[in-house]
């Protein structure tokens, strides 16, 4: 039996705003194979679209041609109710900009995600303390976001991502506004959700992302096409 | 089914209301205070409106007065032997009262002629009515005792119309319970009265006119009029609706004197149905990013609206009621009652018009949750993915 | 507790509140309606036809009865009475369905 990867794209297109005048396209063409526990980084210029292709990897909005296929199933015609809930078992995303909700504090904002589940409250609580606890920030539990540390913020939002315990993890160009040592700290937290056997794909310019000798995959874009795909597993 | 779901998200949407303390306590407080003008009002208005209607439900069917260059005038009691012979009239009866001005308490009083007497188990009147021919005594309302320190057996006098002074005798006082229909009554016999109004003789203020059929009221009234061009005839069925035209009317000024309250809620209310703020886009689209559905974010916006509409209109309503029903009004008593020497002192019946009361309901906590759902509609079902790139 | 506790108890604790008042509030009015035949009863003796609630001045006293035109009855110097005074509304005469006929000489 042929495995098939977690993520499977063919020929996958966005346009934005098309047909009108300021019409963008964003991405072209792109087929692309991951396979679970792969460990992919997302590498191109500014405007390359690696932003793009993450929010269709993750079901945040739909192509405009070709065709996504997430475990298997093929989600680029599904209606947005189940790319919700797609989103929510299998997806964890880590924003660039955190995006993290102001006025609550860091353990109402790692429960967020499962909020609107019929998860009884005092569960989830427990699950969201475990994780922070996971991260080193079981102090910070009761502390407003907005006052906190740009690495401890990220830690917040990595706690949200793996709340619903996903199978892939979206990482949206994490480093940038963290410093070399916080930067290495959140690769070895990823690091880490790989021997677990998670999935991670993470979208970066930076080379003390994309130089990792543990990556998997590293998927080379430019103008909204794959310039080049390298892997480093022996295997394929 | 379990509900948790909704009380997760209850719980999320008073945590995310939390979050702007003052601006929310605002609203509620605001909001609140709408509701207890307009419930005041209606529990105002609806009451008296109801206690008018039962205390006059045995007022005369029709009283005929007679004007005389576009004033009221005193009637020929012999007006009074014609219109009884009318066909559908039981009974005519002239009625004597007049107003008595009181320059030592500038007071306003009514006096009035009884020509019987009330039944001696009526409970709101103690001692004596004085009836015809009985000189010298008197039955007053509560609101006179006070104003002039009496009870029953002390002596009040009165300046008559020659300018003597007319002693009487309290002989019988009209409880407090009745004071929204006695507190200003003198009552004395027919005889006392024409001396202290001095009346000339033959002439009472008005005709009380009886009718076999009430319906037939206005058609008797229309005859009166012809036969007797002179004269006002006015019914009971009017009356009534003077009451509802009077509370009407206040209700009406009190809302216009409210109406700054009103126009600042409508501001806060459109305010938010215009248009959320940048901020608050940016958070509906991190929950759908992170897997909140459509509908959960409009339940989050129905939440909001309903936890802040219906605590207002809750508290608003609840003070309404301690307002109009245990402290009297006192905030609108000013403008319903008008400025007053002897005030009644009467607690209203609380008679609720729930059909009211549901209304208002509906017409604030619907259109105000709607408020709150409607302009986030948009918001919700964009792609969340503007909010990825930041 | 959980914050949406805080709500549903407000909520409830004001509906006990309510229920309290819808049965307070029936208790009075029976209480009112057992009294108001006493009062019927003064008011079909005396023929009374206004309650008495604004006796600021004389004309404001039955509001039913008065002249149409009457502010400034009582002295001269008197302002008309607000709000008495002001916003009381003559009685509607359409029920006697008076006729108005302009005769042609
Ligand atoms: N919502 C949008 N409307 C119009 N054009 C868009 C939109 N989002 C992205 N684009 C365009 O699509 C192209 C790819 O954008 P994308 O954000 O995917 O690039 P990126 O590789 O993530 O860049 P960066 O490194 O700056 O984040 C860009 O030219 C961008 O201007
Ligand atoms: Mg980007």
């Amino acid at each position: 039996m042929k495995e098939t990867g977690i993520i499977k794209t063919e020929a996958l297109t966005k346009y934005y705003n098309r047909g009108k005048a300021n019409e963008v396209l964003a991405l072209r063409d792109v087929t692309m194979d991951i396979r679970r526990g792969d460990f992919t980084v997302l590498k191109g210029p500014s405007g390359s679209g690696k932003t793009t292709l993450l929010s269709l990897i993750g079901c945040m909005t739909r192509p405009t041609s070709g065709t996504l296929f997430v475990e298997g199933r093929d989600i680029s015609h599904l209606p947005e109710r189940f790319l919700t809930d797609i989103r929510r078992k299998t997806f964890g995303f880590i924003f660039q900009q955190f995006h993290l909700i102001h006025g609550m504090n860091v353990l109402q904002n790692v429960m967020m995600p499962l909020y609107p589940t019929d998860i009884r409250i005092s569960d989830l609580r427990s699950r969201a303390e475990a994780i922070l606890e996971g991260l080193g920030m079981s102090k910070r539990r009761d502390f407003p976001v907005q006052g906190l540390s740009g690495g401890e913020q990220q830690r917040t939002a990595i706690a949200r991502a793996l709340i619903n315990d996903p199978d892939i993890i979206l990482a949206d160009e994490p480093t940038a506004h963290l410093d070399t040592a916080l930067s290495d700290e959140f690769m070895a937290i990823m690091r880490d959700f790989r021997q677990k056997g998670k999935t991670v794909i993470i979208a970066s310019h930076d080379p003390l992302v994309y130089e990792k000798e543990y990556i998997d995959l590293l998927v080379e874009m430019r103008d909204g096409q794959i310039r080049n795909l390298c892997c480093n597993s022996p295997d394929r | 089914m379990s509900a948790d779901k909704h009380i997760n998200i209850l719980d999320f949407t008073i945590q995310s209301l939390l979050r702007r303390k003052f601006k929310n306590a605002g609203i509620i407080l605001v909001f609140s205070f709408v509701i207890f003008i307009a419930g005041s009002i209606l529990f105002l208005s609806y009451s008296f409106k109801r206690e008018a209607v039962l205390i006059l439900k045995d007022a005369p069917e029709l009283i005929v007065q007679r004007t005389l260059a576009g004033r009221h005038e005193l009637i020929p009691e012999k007006y009074a032997e014609i219109i009884a012979r009318f066909p559908g009239v039981s009974d005519v009866s002239p009625r004597y009262w007049g107003y008595y001005y009181d320059s030592l308490v500038k007071a306003n009083y009514t006096v009035i002629s009884a020509d019987r007497s009330l039944q001696t188990s009526n409970r709101l009147f103690r001692g004596q009515m004085p009836g015809e021919g009985d000189f010298g005594n008197a039955a007053i309302g509560r609101g006179i005792a006070r104003a002039r320190f009496i009870d029953i057996g002390d002596d009040v006098s009165l300046i008559a119309a020659d300018g003597k002074v007319m002693d009487f005798r309290i002989a019988g006082i009209f409880e407090s319970e009745s004071e929204l229909l006695t507190s200003d009554l003198i009552v004395m016999s027919r005889q006392d009265l024409s001396r202290l109004f001095g009346f000339p003789g033959g002439v009472a203020t008005d005709l009380s006119v009886s009718v076999s059929n009430e319906t037939e009221a206005p058609v008797i009234a229309r005859k009166i009029r012809d036969r007797f061009p002179d004269t006002r005839p006015i019914l009971r069925s009017e009356i009534l609706r003077t009451y509802d035209a009077v509370f009407g009317w206040r209700s009406g000024l009190i809302l216009t004197l409210f109406a700054g309250a009103m126009i600042a809620f409508i501001i806060l209310a459109w305010d938010k149905a215009t248009g959320l703020s940048a901020e608050e886009k940016k958070e509906i689209g991190i929950l759908k990013a992170i897997g909140w559905e459509t509908s959960d974010i409009l339940e989050i916006k129905f939440w909001e609206g309903l936890v802040i509409s219906l605590t207002s209109f809750l508290t608003g309503i609840i003070l309404a009621y301690l307002h109009v029903y245990f402290l009297g009004a006192s905030l609108f008593a000013p403008a319903l009652k008008g400025w007053s020497v002897i005030y009644p002192e009467f607690r209203l019946a609380p008679f609720i018009n729930m059909y009211q009361i549901a209304t208002l309901m509906s017409l604030t906590v619907i259109p105000y949750i709607a408020s709150t759902i409607i302009p986030s509609w948009k918001a919700s079902i964009t792609d969340p993915d503007e909010v990825v790139r930041g | 507790m959980r914050r949406s506790s805080f709500f549903f108890l407000y909520v409830f604790f004001c509906l006990l509140v309510i229920g309290a008042i819808v049965f307070w509030s029936e208790r009075e009015g029976s209480r009112f309606i057992a009294k108001s035949p006493d009062l019927q009863e003064i008011t079909a003796v005396l023929r009374l036809t206004d309650i008495s609630f604004s006796h600021d001045a004389r004309y404001t006293r039955h509001p039913s009865q008065a002249d149409l035109f009457s502010a400034f009855q009582d002295y001269p110097g008197s302002i008309d009475h607000f709000p008495s005074g002001s916003v009381t509304a003559p009685p509607d005469f359409s029920l006697l369905s008076t006729r108005i006929t302009v005769r042609k000489r």
